[in-house]
């Protein structure tokens, strides 16, 4: 079960294939992982705030906080914002996944 | 072709710098939405751990309907912590966190962390965080030693503070200098801060160099609350120094007065210990022994 009503926007399997070419303790790997986490959760958050009406942050706040899988808050951010929501926070993850992928390309070094 | 590696050490800070900075972003850009998330014990970067907590509650809650309204259930869970006295809560506080800690000393894990930030809010009324405003030490769980105690302002002396005087004084300055310019400028707030004070690993933060005037200021006086799991002493103290050497084998420092009352004056004087941020922005929770639940008082 989804824990996060936008875990489905979400595709990381590609950053999870890129870090298991290499050899990391299974601590490490977590860790990488739930540092990326906490960044896709930031900037998901804050597209959902920029596109989202400021008189319905609260009533979204509310309904997120007691439940953060109901499939329902989709459906009320898609009727409360002008904006393709779904498209729009697809795009955020997307990018962040970018970023992570650069990120660790450039954590790469050769060895003898 | 020469085969490539991670350099994992680089990346984890280039993404914890990532992390920290978009943190920065939401909470400069929707303050109020931040607010209310933590507010509700919700860091918003580990919103799968809330999840995750609520699809345990509501499984648990599923169950205990069976029996017994919520409400109700809940009510007397807190009514029972409210009757109980410091000993108790010390004993509870102890077996609860003896099956969370990790066997030998270790980092903890951001579950771990959670499951402790989560048992001290329930017994203490406080909310203690082993991560505060995108800030956090390199572990949150460690050894503590013995410190002296600190000058508080230039001629101060070991025979002018109250307690502990067999201790001794520090013959330089803690890292954020005197407390105050003068004796006659000492107020009982700095007194209360010098006692209960307690030296952390700054110099080690990865980020310490480039972000030096920012972390500095952050984590002057800043709020901690250290628990020694083997009997639940709890006491709120306020950095105030800089140290150990990892070469020491601890990993905080404790002034006379918190070392005593953790009980870790003895023998070795050094202990295992939880260290985490109060989050307190309105400075309720007093410096000193924790010996009641604050929210229940």
């Amino acid at each position: 079960m989804a824990q996060l009503f936008y875990d489905h926007l979400i595709v990381i399997e590609e950053i999870t294939a890129v870090l298991d070419e290499h050899t990391l303790t299974k601590e490490e790997r977590a860790e990488l992982l739930r540092l990326i986490d906490q960044t896709l959760h930031h900037e998901i958050l804050d597209t959902i705030f920029t596109h989202l009406p400021k008189e319905h942050h609260e009533t979204f706040l509310t309904r997120f906080h007691i439940a953060p899988h109901d499939a329902k808050l989709l459906e009320f951010l898609q009727e409360a914002t002008s904006v393709d929501i779904e498209g729009e926070i697809f795009k955020t993850a997307n990018r962040v996944k970018r970023h992570a992928l650069s990120t660790i390309a450039k954590a790469k070094k050769e060895t003898k | 072709m020469m085969p490539v590696q991670l350099h994992t050490s680089k990346l984890r800070l280039a993404l914890e710098r990532q992390a920290r900075h978009t943190g920065r972003k939401l909470r400069k850009n929707h303050p109020h939405a931040v607010s209310f998330l933590e507010k509700r014990g919700i860091v918003p970067g580990k919103l799968r751990e809330h999840a995750a907590r609520i699809a345990t509650t509501g499984a648990l809650a599923g169950a205990m309907l069976l029996t017994q309204p919520i409400a109700q259930q809940v009510r007397s869970a807190t009514s029972a912590i409210a009757q109980m006295t410091t000993e108790q809560l010390q004993q509870k506080l102890t077996s609860e966190l003896v099956s969370v800690l990790p066997k030998e000393m270790s980092l903890l894990t951001p579950t771990q962390e959670q499951q402790i930030a989560n048992i001290v809010q329930t017994l203490w009324g406080v909310r203690a965080v082993p991560e505060l405003d995108g800030e956090r030490l390199n572990r949150s769980y460690g050894f503590i030693g013995a410190e002296q105690h600190l000058p508080r302002f230039p001629g101060d002396s070991v025979d002018q503070h109250d307690g502990f005087q067999r201790s001794g004084i520090t013959p330089g300055l803690g890292a954020w200098g005197y407390f105050a310019p003068s004796k006659q400028m000492l107020t009982q707030d700095l007194i209360e801060k010098e006692k209960w004070y307690v030296a952390v690993q700054t110099l080690y933060l990865p980020d310490w160099n480039t972000r030096f005037r920012y972390l500095r200021d952050w984590y002057k006086y800043r709020k901690v609350l250290v628990i020694n799991p083997t009997n639940g002493k709890t006491v709120a103290a306020v950095v105030a120094d800089a140290g150990p050497a990892n070469w020491t084998g601890k990993h905080y420092g404790g002034s006379p007065e918190v070392m005593a009352y953790l009980g870790l004056n003895v023998g070795m004087q050094k202990g295992a210990v939880v260290l985490f941020f109060v989050d307190d922005a309105n400075n309720e929770i007093p410096l000193g022994p924790v010996e009641y639940n604050f929210k229940l008082r």
